[in-house]
């Protein structure tokens, strides 16, 4: 019964709304412990699912699955220390939401069938609307508006992609389940004008909900309106599963002969949004929109390397684990930074080393992890890319990419610095609470540790993952 | 002899046009209305075996297509006392012209492609593409954010007319799937404007343009 790991969360999430508030905050933990648990009991003994046309264990799938437990179990923990320093009406909406919002991603990482796929993308985008709105101002209203009517019409190009998808099938005469196993093994047969057709809707579709630019339009708003744990939960997975379905799609574009195609549709939008995020990320005089631009950006790396193939794609898919673990771990460290300073524009805050220390720490150490200096995953995975793009013979394209990581590493910096170092209007210590930043800390040891060790398991499926979309050594 | 597939069709280029004309947000829920209807019960004439569970379908999406949802926004808008200009940023006469180009334009595309059921109705891919541009049209020309809710749901009338039509597989599935977005969509965007309206006193998405870039 594998369908019970998003079954859970639902119930929970469902339940959540009409319990009274402390017990709403337990069961956001206790949910998270239980799916934790039991992602890793699906790594271990792979159970069958109930429903084997609709759901399946991807090895793409599994790496999502696990990201995603790791972080709502660490962030559920951050939320009850943020839900009790900061005034939110109806704790009870954002408790089951967040809830929700674990089931249907949970859901999207398990699906195979490519209407699931779809169905579980939208529901995503519901669960997740309400914590945009969670404090109910103006400009958290405009940002959930924004992020509804974008990502509705994107889901829509995405509907109108797989079912362009399903008439491939019936031009090319084929006879199969509609799922993306099924698919991409008589990949073949299918109609390739059609699949074309689907490959670029679904790209457009997804690619939206992925923050690729010149879609991402949403992605800055409705990131630095969320209340931190939703904003680390919003791009930290919710990017990466609006990805697999690109990905997904991608394999079938790969089985059929066509990444001539799909590659450099890829390579295009992902160079888009890192030029993007370099552009709006100089003049940012918000950190929570700064560290939304940073994500854009790694998505584009992602789209990026997923287009060049080969050893770029291993290195995107390292990218993929560690941008979810840092970016995740700065968002929720962004939350106590608003906290502490009530405000969110760059210039209300200074001198964190001296007045947050232990929030300094696990600032410093998630913009040093996502501007990829080594010891941290993503060196890992952008030198791969950087390397295989070099050998794979796109220098001009390579070089952009390289150009504007180092734009965007300098805007990232001096606005780092700045919070971190200049001089505040006052110099009295800030309430530094350490429930609030371990969990912080806990993310970027892990990614630290994924570096030095990395399971065997863990690396065979990422290995067996990109094997689908002609990646690997 | 007029094949009867290409006479409801041509009601629903026709809605587009008047849609691009309406000024006011009543009307151009009527038209949707109807246009949803239409688009409807064209499964009825492509010759699929019409089995008693894909008649209940299509009687269930032309319920909540043609009559629930338009009801419930007309309603809302009566209710909240919402502006009932479109407030368009393409004049009305401008708008109208750019239909009329847009249905010439679908219609020459979709020469392009071949389809299983091209046999049946020269208009059925058209009008699709054309319900798809006019609901971008709509969405990103007029100001109101009722008329921008309406410019989706035409686009996703398009979209449900290239599922039902073109492909046997899935049918159901792409049925399913666009109730679940169509009804879940606009219930939070009518709880959206329901706030909206109590914060900002009004539904002219002009006045969110404080996030921009």
């Amino acid at each position: 019964m594998l369908e019970i790991i998003f079954l859970i969360p639902f119930v929970t999430g469902a339940a959540a709304f009409f319990l009274p508030r402390a017990i709403g905050r337990t069961l956001l933990v206790l949910t998270g412990a239980i799916h934790l648990l039991f992602s890793l009991f699906v790594w271990v003994s792979q159970p069958a699912a109930r429903f084997p046309e609709y759901f399946a264990i991807a090895p793409e799938g599994l790496l999502s699955l696990l990201v995603i437990s790791l972080l709502f179990f660490l962030i559920s923990i951050y939320t009850i220390g943020y839900l009790k320093a900061s005034a939110v009406q109806r704790e009870n909406i954002f408790t089951g939401s967040m809830l929700l919002f674990l089931s249907t991603m949970t859901m999207v990482t398990l699906s195979d069938h490519i209407m699931v796929m779809w169905i579980a993308i939208e529901a995503t985008t519901l669960a997740s609307a309400p914590l945009i709105y969670t404090h109910r101002s103006a400009s958290a209203l405009e940002a959930t508006w924004k992020y509804v009517l974008i990502c509705s019409v994107g889901i829509a190009m995405a509907l109108l992609g797989s079912v362009l998808v399903t008439v491939a099938m019936d031009v090319g005469h084929v006879e199969a389940q509609v799922s993306f196993t099924a698919l991409t093994g008589i990949a073949g047969q299918l109609d390739p004008g059609w699949l074309k057709a689907g490959f670029v809707f679904i790209l457009v579709g997804y690619g939206t909900k992925m923050g690729l630019a010149p879609m991402h339009t949403w992605l800055p708003d409705a990131h630095s309106e969320a209340p931190s744990p939703a904003s680390a939960l919003l791009s930290g997975v919710l990017l990466n599963c609006a990805y697999l379905g690109i990905f997904k799609t991608n394999a079938i574009m790969h089985a059929a002969g066509l990444d001539g195609f799909s590659g450099p549709i890829l390579i295009i939008f992902g160079l888009l949004s890192i030029m993007a995020a370099a552009t709006f990320i100089l003049k940012q005089t918000e950190y929570k929109r700064m560290l939304a631009y940073s994500s854009i950006e790694n998505m584009g790396i992602i789209a990026f390397g997923t287009g060049i193939g080969g050893t770029a794609a291993y290195g995107a898919m390292i990218c993929l684990i560690h941008h979810s673990l840092i970016k995740s771990s700065l968002f929720l460290t962004s939350g106590n930074i608003l906290l502490g300073f009530g405000s969110r524009l760059i210039e209300k805050t200074g001198s964190l080393a001296t007045r947050m220390p232990k929030t300094f720490v696990a600032f410093f150490g998630g913009f040093a992890a996502i501007s990829g200096f080594p010891p941290f995953g993503l060196f890992i995975g952008e030198v791969l890319i950087i390397i295989a793009a070099f050998r794979s013979g796109n220098v001009v394209v390579t070089a952009v990419f390289i150009l504007s990581l180092c734009v965007i590493f300098a805007g990232l910096a001096n606005n780092v610095m700045r919070i971190s170092f200049s001089p505040a209007d006052s110099n009295t210590p800030i309430k530094d609470q350490t429930s609030l930043v371990w969990p912080q800390y806990a993310l970027l040891l892990t990614s630290v540790a994924l570096c030095f060790w990395m399971p065997e398991t863990l690396q065979q499926t990422i290995v067996h993952a990109v094997k689908a979309i002609g990646g690997g050594f | 002899m007029i094949n009867p597939i290409d006479t409801i069709l041509s009601l629903a280029l026709l809605s587009i046009l008047f849609s691009f004309g309406s000024s006011r947000l009543p009307s151009l829920i009527k038209v949707l209305a109807f246009q949803g209807i239409v688009v409807c019960i064209v499964p009825l004439f492509i010759g699929h075996a019409m089995s008693g569970g894909n008649l209940a379908f299509v009687i269930a999406t032309l319920t909540i297509r043609g009559i629930v949802i338009p009801g419930c926004i007309y309603l809302a808008i009566k209710k909240v006392a919402i502006a009932r200009e479109v407030e368009p940023i393409v004049g009305y006469h401008a708008s109208i012209f750019c239909g009329l180009l847009l249905i010439v334009g679908a219609t020459m595309a979709s020469r392009h492609f071949d389809i299983a059921y091209s046999s049946l109705s020269d208009l059925l891919l058209p009008t699709a593409i054309a319900l798809l541009g006019a609901g971008m049209f709509l969405l990103m020309a007029r100001r109101n954010a009722i008329a921008m809710v309406l410019g989706y749901m035409m686009m996703e009338n398009g979209i449900y007319l290239v599922g039902t039509t073109f492909s046997i597989r899935a049918r159901h599935i792409v049925e399913f799937g666009i109730l679940l977005d169509i009804l879940a969509g606009v219930m939070i965007m009518a709880v959206i404007l329901q706030n909206m309206k109590q914060t900002f006193d009004d539904v002219d998405t002009a006045r969110l343009r404080t996030l921009k870039e």
